[in-house]
């Protein structure tokens, strides 16, 4: 019997002729924080559901707290899991309350820990969802995945639409159910969150997982983008450097992609009179996108 | 099981609280205002025999074929169109608003998610009927005394004859329901409902005048629900309730097994499925 509690095999989903995933061979170990990540449209949320059930694979399979199906052993193992969609939908005409007490029931629990989920998150579930805004919908999302206390928690996108110090409080919330021996499934497109709180990250493009990597080698590839605008113009070679890239020259205007030598760029920037500097964000995406490449196959 | 049932029950509490009055007022109306123009009635027959009401199952003539006309041939069309707005709204509207998606994630099996639904939308039906039921024969207790006497109905069998609609209605419903597991959007699923549904009560109104077509007669589910005043005075034929029944009954097994297999929330034809191997 395998110890891992997410494990699937060649595990593949079709829609017709679209692809959705493609032969994705993971382990998620138990008691770990896996983020998933890609870019949109790779296949996190076809690959969410299918652990779910709620999408059926084409061919390979998923299994569950080692010895579960996700197929047929479905209903037993979702038992056991706590789910926040990506785009959350819900029953407007309920209290959050309500919805919260239905959703309990139907999972099978009977405490009230949603009670303090909702305090903690600062939620006002008396309130009808319909009145709430998007953040506070999202905390109803929240605090449902959360209340039964799962083994397994796939949470998409959890902190979106939230506001800081909210985030912070969700990013918490999944440390404490690790530490209570949770293990979740967590997929995000926020560095900083996926940083603070994954133990390992999977990385899906067009649908197949192209590395899983502990994050602190994430980390490592992380770049920055940098523009300089000049009051003498640089030589052509002027950064040719280890780790430094240039991306952009229009005139004056040189667009380079730092991931060492920082110190470097700086000492021979100055040397052509810097009268402007933009740092550009450089999203998670960004990162995985420069580094796999377009055509590159499993890492 | 239960907590779904009665949360499906709320989501359609307004639903059965709006349609269930709003078809009220149609008999309360209809019949109600009888007394003010029942002399007129006698002259409307030959108005009546015209093909185009005949076409529409309405016949005036005497009281009784017009409280059939205002409750029986009438009620079952306008409920046919909640029946379809419900039955498709079931699992294709909510799996095309993201709602189904935390509900297929919960520990309940898919069969016990179509079951419950389907429960729920049956007794939604089944209790806007009642108000309906109810309403009618209020409405001819009330203007019993300003008709002639010697009327054939009674208020109970007028009730009874609008509560017998209800296997017709959920008939449509639970098909709707059926055509939303197998259709990739429920605006698609709405349209075939519809065309089904004109169809068939055409159809079985046309054919019933020209007897070589009545053959399509038995395609109809109409059919198998008399309307008349036939139909108010001797009840419905139980062989045409067993029918419906099993319309629904079928109706009803079609959709656990496509549900059982779909893909939710990719919106797909079920046989786009590719099966690799």
């Amino acid at each position: 019997m395998s110890e891992y509690v997410i494990e699937t095999k060649g595990l593949t989903v079709y829609y017709g002729r679209h692809r959705g995933i493609e032969n994705v061979d993971l382990q998620v170990e138990k008691g770990e924080v896996f983020g998933f990540l890609g870019p949109n449209g790779a296949g996190k949320t076809t690959m969410e559901r299918t652990l779910l059930d709620i999408i059926r694979p084409s061919a390979g399979e998923a299994l569950l707290f080692g010895n579960l199906d996700s197929r047929k052993d479905g209903v037993e193992a979702r038992q056991r899991i706590g789910y926040l969609p990506g785009e959350l939908s819900l029953y407007a005409d309920m209290t959050a309350s309500a919805y919260f007490k239905m959703y309990h029931a139907l999972q099978g629990g009977n405490d009230t820990y949603w009670q303090t989920l909702a305090d903690r998150l600062g939620l006002d579930s008396s309130r009808k969802i319909r009145n709430l805004s998007r953040g506070n919908k999202q905390k109803v999302g929240i605090v449902a995945a959360f209340m039964n206390k799962p083994e397994l928690l796939i949470l998409d996108e959890p902190t979106g639409g939230l506001d800081p110090l909210v985030q912070q409080t969700v990013i918490e919330l999944v440390r404490e159910a690790r530490e209570g021996g949770a293990t979740v499934f967590f997929s995000s497109h926020i560095l900083p969150e996926v940083q603070a709180v994954c133990d390992r990250v999977g990385i899906i493009r067009e649908g197949q997982l192209v590395a899983v990597k502990r994050v602190e080698e994430l980390i490592r590839q992380q770049f920055q983008r940098v523009q300089f605008t000049f009051g003498t113009i640089p030589p052509a070679d002027a950064f040719v450097l280890d780790g430094v890239t240039e991306l952009r020259r229009d005139g004056n205007v040189v667009m380079l992609e730092i991931r060492e030598n920082l110190n470097a760029v700086l000492t021979t920037a100055v040397a052509y009179t810097v009268t402007n500097i933009d740092i550009e964000a450089v999203s998670l995406e960004d990162i995985f996108l420069a580094y796999y490449g377009k055509g590159e196959g499993h890492a | 099981m239960l907590r779904l049932f009665l949360h499906e029950m709320r989501v359609r509490r307004n639903g059965i609280i709006g349609w269930g009055i709003g078809l009220m007022l149609l008999p309360v109306v209809y019949i109600g205002m009888y007394p003010e123009f029942a002399s007129l009635m006698e002259d409307m027959q030959e108005l009546m025999d015209l093909a185009i009401y005949q076409a529409m199952g309405m016949n005036m003539g005497t009281f009784e074929a017009y409280m059939a006309s205002s409750t029986t041939n009438m009620i079952p069309i306008v409920m046919s169109v909640y029946a379809v707005i419900n039955g498709t709204g079931t699992l294709a509207g909510e799996e095309e608003d993201g709602r189904l998606e935390l509900i297929v994630a919960l520990p309940i099996p898919r069969w016990q998610i179509v079951t419950v639904k389907a429960a729920a939308m049956a007794l939604s039906l089944f209790l806007i009927i009642l108000v309906v039921s109810a309403g009618s024969a209020a409405a001819l207790i009330a203007i019993e005394g300003k008709v002639k006497t010697d009327i054939a109905v009674t208020p109970l069998d007028l009730a009874l004859a609008v509560i017998s609609m209800w296997p017709l209605v959920t008939s449509l419903a639970l098909i709707s329901l059926f055509l939303g597991t197998i259709t990739p959007r429920r605006r698609i699923a709405s349209m075939i409902a519809t065309v089904i549904i004109v169809v068939s009560y055409l159809g079985n109104n046309l054919a019933g005048m020209v007897e070589s077509l009545e053959l399509v007669q038995t395609f109809s589910l109409f059919h198998y629900f008399d309307a008349t005043e036939h139909g108010l005075v001797e009840g419905q034929a139980a062989g045409d309730v067993l029918l419906l029944t099993a319309v629904m009954l079928i109706s009803f097994g079609l959709a656990i097994v496509f549900f059982q297999q779909r893909d939710i929330t990719v919106g797909t034809w079920p046989w786009t499925k590719a099966k690799m191997t």
